[in-house]
């Protein structure tokens, strides 16, 4: 389970990676199913302020140390695969852009920033999701109300 | 993680929402023409991290009626009715749940409670306080609480949430009840009852 602001990573292919209930937060699973190696960060917000506390919680952190736990454990940057899930907008914003949307866009440009773009991406919309990651080889999402699909290796339900 | 509210400010807050709920569960149990029992409000001052997990299950599906409160102290208030409780209480208004008017209806009693809820703090206070149209979602708890409270926030905030519970004499129907100032709105709301 990772819970909202933190990251998880494992080389062991039976471990199951999850983050419950990502509304305009954004989940960020990175894999080398080559290796099976795989993370997963539950971003909370784009942008840590500066001279703030040291956390993983924003996107701009986030993505660099998500990436430096699964480079760490033997994923080959070459071979990562991303995906990203979350990032809706469950209430009409109250002017400006919504949360999620800056999720979305903070998170693509941390990666941008990496020379990372997502393989897979199921952000926006209205609806929350749960995304599981199996370190074996698997990243899957599920919609409030709905079934598991399938993201990567890409093509086909789960 | 010290909080920048004292303990006596954080009772005050506990109080005002003891009033404001009173008034909610009294309109809600004229609605529905049953007591209706209120618990003992908690005001908590925590990491929003903490804030968000401390609601429950992240991936249960609930339904959520916010209500976005303009005027003197931008806030918000979001009722949680969990499947069951959301069901039973459109079957004790004689309405179909899980169909449009069952929405209306579950978004109808958030506003009851809301707008009473914001009387009395009217009353307490003096702000003009007003309640802006509910909106209904179905969705998973976890990302309904993180969208409501990330929404204006900076990592690092604490977040204010006065929570208090309503449930339903002889039924098996409650519902929670959050109440959400903004950044300055807590300071506003304690500065108006003279404990800033």
């Amino acid at each position: 389970m990772v819970r909202i602001g933190e990251i998880a990573a494992s080389a062991d292919p039976s471990d199951v990676l999850v983050a419950l209930g990502l509304g305009s937060c954004m989940g960020v699973a990175v894999i080398d199913r080559g290796r099976h190696v795989a993370g997963l960060a539950h971003v909370m917000l784009p942008e840590a302020p500066r001279g703030g506390e040291d956390t993983v919680r924003c996107a701009d952190r986030a993505i660099p140390a998500l990436l430096g736990r699964v480079l760490e454990l033997g994923g080959r940057r070459s071979q990562l695969e991303i995906a990203m899930v979350g990032g809706a907008q469950m209430f009409a914003a109250r002017g400006g852009v919504g949360v999620g949307a800056r999720n979305d866009v903070a998170t693509r440009a941390a990666l941008k920033r990496e020379r990372l773009a997502p393989a897979a991406a199921v952000t926006g919309g209205d609806k929350g999701r749960t995304v599981r990651v199996e370190v074996g080889g698997e990243v899957c999402y599920r919609e409030a109300g709905g079934t598991l699909v399938r993201l990567l290796p890409k093509g086909g339900r789960a | 993680v010290s909080t920048p509210y004292t303990e006596l400010q954080l009772d005050t807050l506990r109080e005002v929402a003891n009033i404001g709920s009173g008034t909610a569960s009294t309109a809600l149990s004229q609605l529905l023409g049953r007591p209706v029992d209120i618990s003992v409000p908690q005001a908590r001052a925590v990491p929003l991290a903490t804030a968000i997990e401390s609601v429950g299950e992240p991936d249960l599906l609930v339904t959520g009626v916010a209500i976005p409160v303009v005027g003197d102290l931008p806030s918000l208030m979001l009722a949680v009715f969990r499947d069951d409780d959301s069901r039973r209480l459109c079957e004790m208004l004689g309405v179909e749940a899980d169909s449009e008017v069952g929405h209306s209806a579950l978004a109808e009693a958030g506003n009851i409670l809301g707008t009473h809820y914001l009387g009395s703090l009217h009353t307490l206070t003096g702000l003009a306080l007003e309640p802006a149209p509910p909106q209904v979602v179905q969705d998973m708890l976890g990302a309904i609480v993180a969208s409501v409270l990330l929404e204006d926030a900076t990592d690092g905030d604490l977040t204010l949430f006065i929570d208090s519970e309503l449930t339903v004499e002889g039924e098996a129907c409650s519902l929670s009840f959050l109440f959400v100032p903004g950044a300055t709105g807590a300071i506003d709301l304690l500065a108006a009852l003279g404990m800033a």
